[in-house]
């Protein structure tokens, strides 16, 4: 009898490390106006966020969990940890980080990666900012790359903070999105300004090593007219047993004839509820380039939003979404065209095995408007056993006669005759069937920066033993 | 009011896809068996509210033409199912109006085979919501579902296409196409090809089209001296003819060019 091939499951044994904490740091479980005061005070945060945080929660209290979706039933609120006092206060020098932490960044090659090939990182341990650093010649571009709570602080960034903060994302938009501004700690503010073209990435890495808690940062990035920014963002978090949430908010603003590319690993543990919302507004001629691995968490809603404002706006989604055993991972984009000659494309691949469900959920929307713009979906999923699932639910919704709008998806196994012809070419059955599914990932890996490409191709880490189906 | 035509994976709820909403009276209600190892051809012309039951046995094949030209508020809800080798040939028109309507498709059999050709012309303030479900149960069946239409003035419509390939269905084949013309700019048009899969063993397919006339054909036929909006008219008249022909019935195209109001120089 021919023994099947094992895809094997992502290998997490990279992230699966962790260190016990002191629990006085936590504050207790749950979400009440009392937790929300504290976390404010613990902050100190000025009074327009307190006033922020306390209206946030009465939404949250009065929003219904999603009515659509993977089921959410095993996370429960009460029973999440939303702050944990930090064990140190934010560094700039990385020998001043506290030894725990400090290896634990180690681990994941972000101290190493910040050598190499960015211009600057912030790695975020639990609830707070841990380190935060940018090149000098980066920083005296102009550019600020810094802890959102820093800059609230500092007088030449809290109006501009103050006028973009969730304004993208308001609390009403969803629970989460209101659970998040009543308990939102770390984060980064990225500014660029005018004219300035980052060629090298900054990077943000989000480590939940908490036991039941949350992690809650929130990105504000705001690009100004005629520049470029590449941003990175990586998350990873080891296994317990308890339900861990993950409910960042990703806000992005991109400036005429701006460019900002954003680039996600997202690798949480198999514990963790993943109810993150991203959502960025695009200037006239102004692009934003999404690129999104999904591979972690035991449940997530995750749909990236561009809302094309500016004429001749563009949007560009590429995605490739990874469910193994006991994971729900529903993912996929929003586009909304919301201006005259603007133009989207979105282009995803979801392999499912071992029981995973893997949905590719879309929604296209060209406004009364959005005369002249087009837009490609086009999404293909491979399912690689049949105790899984994989479903794709696309909507396009279109109100003006001056458009073009083109959807295609393919959903299926394998394919005999391509594994037949790389056969024909001298591959043996499973060196073929490794080729494709490696082929399959391609067009997304390709999209990655090249250290994250290769830790993609760590995570779906293939083992051919004979033959799949 | 109820909900009808409820997605059967619900999705992003501010895009008012999930369900439609009407009101619902009494409905005439009519239940058609086509026995094993025969054929049947049925035309129906549909102006109020209805239910109807189709199935169709082993070996057995069936088309169902189904004409909706009423000027009211139409709901209609079609279940058909279908036994080992059983074929059906749906073909179904929607000309103005307001219609709510749900096609629900189970392929029991081995080799079930569900064809459908959908065609529709709304204008004014029509407004139709399809709600069409594939559920691959056999082995090896098929499905191939077609959706063309024009929208025009002020007219709404929401398609919601799901291919569901159930586990076990191995083999199984499912596509569908909406093509979709939208002329004029207050139209509302709502696309949503689901495919949900729980078999390896499948291939699925969908894809749509929504918006202008392609600029190339538009530019040949300028070439050839036709004015633009007599190139709209003659594109979408095109499609819709194709489907209309497809009927097989004199009398029943007739009726269907008098309801678009076409004259025999138009065809």
């Amino acid at each position: 009898m021919k023994e099947k091939t094992q895809v094997a499951d992502i290998n997490r044994s990279l992230y699966d490390f962790r260190y016990e904490e002191d629990e006085s740091s936590f504050l207790d479980s749950g979400i009440t106006p009392d937790i929300i005061s504290e976390i404010s005070a613990e902050k100190g945060d000025p009074e327009w966020m307190t006033e922020f945080r306390l209206h946030s929660l009465e939404i949250f209290n009065k929003l219904k969990m999603p009515q659509w979706g993977p089921s959410i039933e095993g996370l429960d609120m009460n029973n999440i940890v939303t702050y944990i006092r930090p064990k140190a206060r934010m560094k700039d020098d990385w020998n001043e980080v506290p030894d725990d932490i400090k290896e634990t960044f180690e681990k994941l090659g972000i101290p190493q990666a910040e050598r190499e090939s960015l211009a600057g990182v912030g790695a975020q341990y639990d609830s707070e900012l841990v380190y935060h650093n940018v090149r000098k010649e980066v920083a005296e571009s102009g550019v600020v790359y810094t802890d959102l709570e820093s800059a609230m602080h500092d007088e030449r960034y809290a109006e501009m903070i103050r006028s973009h903060f969730m304004k993208l994302v308001p609390p009403t938009d969803h629970k989460f999105a209101a659970l998040h501004g009543a308990v939102w700690s770390g984060g980064s503010f990225v500014y660029v300004p005018a004219g300035v073209k980052l060629e090298i990435p900054l990077q943000s890495y989000f480590r939940l090593n908490a036991r039941g808690a949350g992690q809650f940062e929130h990105t504000l990035i705001i690009v100004e007219d005629n520049a470029y920014l590449h941003f990175i963002e990586g998350c990873s978090a080891p296994k317990y047993y308890e339900a861990g949430l993950h409910a960042g908010c990703v806000e992005l603003y991109v400036g005429n004839n701006s460019t900002l590319r954003y680039s996600t690993i997202e690798n949480w543990s198999k514990n963790m509820y993943n109810l993150n919302t991203k959502r960025a507004t695009v200037g006239e001629n102004a692009k934003v380039e999404w690129v999104s691995g999904s591979f972690g968490s035991h449940v997530s809603y995750l749909y990236p939003m561009s809302i094309l404002n500016g004429r001749g706006a563009r949007a560009e989604f590429t995605g490739i979404t990874f469910a193994g055993e006991g994971q729900n991972l529903d993912t996929g984009a929003k586009i909304v065209h919301n201006a005259p000659d603007t133009s989207s494309y979105m282009n995803t691949r979801s392999i499912s095995k071992s029981g995973g469900v893997s949905t590719f959920r879309s929604s296209v929307v060209i406004n009364e408007n959005a005369v002249g713009s087009k837009s490609a979906v086009s999404c293909e999923s491979l399912m690689l056993d049949s105790i899984s699932r994989s479903d794709t639910i696309p909507s396009m919704v279109v109100k003006t006669d001056k458009a073009d709008v083109g959807h295609e998806a393919r959903i299926g196994r394998i394919s005999d005759e391509a594994v037949f012809y790389l056969m024909s070419r001298g591959l043996d059955e499973n060196s073929a069937k490794a080729l494709i599914v490696s082929g399959f990932a391609e067009n997304v890996s390709k999209e990655l920066p090249l250290e994250y490409a290769a830790e993609m191709n760590n995570l779906i880490n293939i083992e051919m033993k004979g033959s799949i189906g | 009011m109820a909900k009808l035509n409820i997605l059967p994976v619900p999705t992003f709820a501010r895009l008012g896809v999930n369900f439609a909403e009407r009101e619902v009276g009494a409905s005439e209600t009519e239940s058609i068996t086509v026995p094993d190892n025969t054929e049947q051809r049925l035309i129906q012309y549909r102006t109020s509210d209805s239910e109807t039951r189709v199935r169709v046995e082993k070996n057995a094949a069936l088309k169902l033409v189904r004409i909706f030209a009423g000027k009211q508020g139409c709901v209609s809800r079609l279940s058909v199912t279908l036994a080992d080798n059983a074929r059906i040939e749906l073909i179904e028109l929607y000309i103005g109006g307001d219609t709510v309507s749900e096609i629900v498709t189970e392929l029991e059999g081995y080799k079930a085979g569900f064809k459908a050709d959908i065609g529709y012309e709304l204008g004014s303030e029509n407004e139709l919501d399809i709600n069409l479900i594939a559920d691959h149960h056999g082995k090896k069946s098929t499905s191939d579902i077609t959706v063309n239409g024009v929208l025009r003035d002020k007219a709404r419509k929401v398609f919601k296409g799901t291919i569901d390939f159930k586990n076990g269905a191995a083999g199984a084949k499912g596509s569908e196409k909406e093509d979709v013309v939208l002329i004029g700019g207050e139209v509302v048009n709502k696309t949503v090809p689901v495919i949900l899969c729980a078999e390896e063993d499948v291939d699925g397919s969908h894809g749509a089209t929504i918006g202008r006339i392609d600029e190339q054909h538009i530019y040949y036929m300028r070439s050839r001296g036709i004015p633009e909006d007599k190139i709209y008219e003659l594109i979408t008249r095109a499609r819709l003819t194709r489907l209309i022909r497809k009927i097989g019935d004199e009398q029943a195209e007739k009726r269907v060019y008098g309801a678009l109001g076409w004259s025999d120089d138009d065809v």
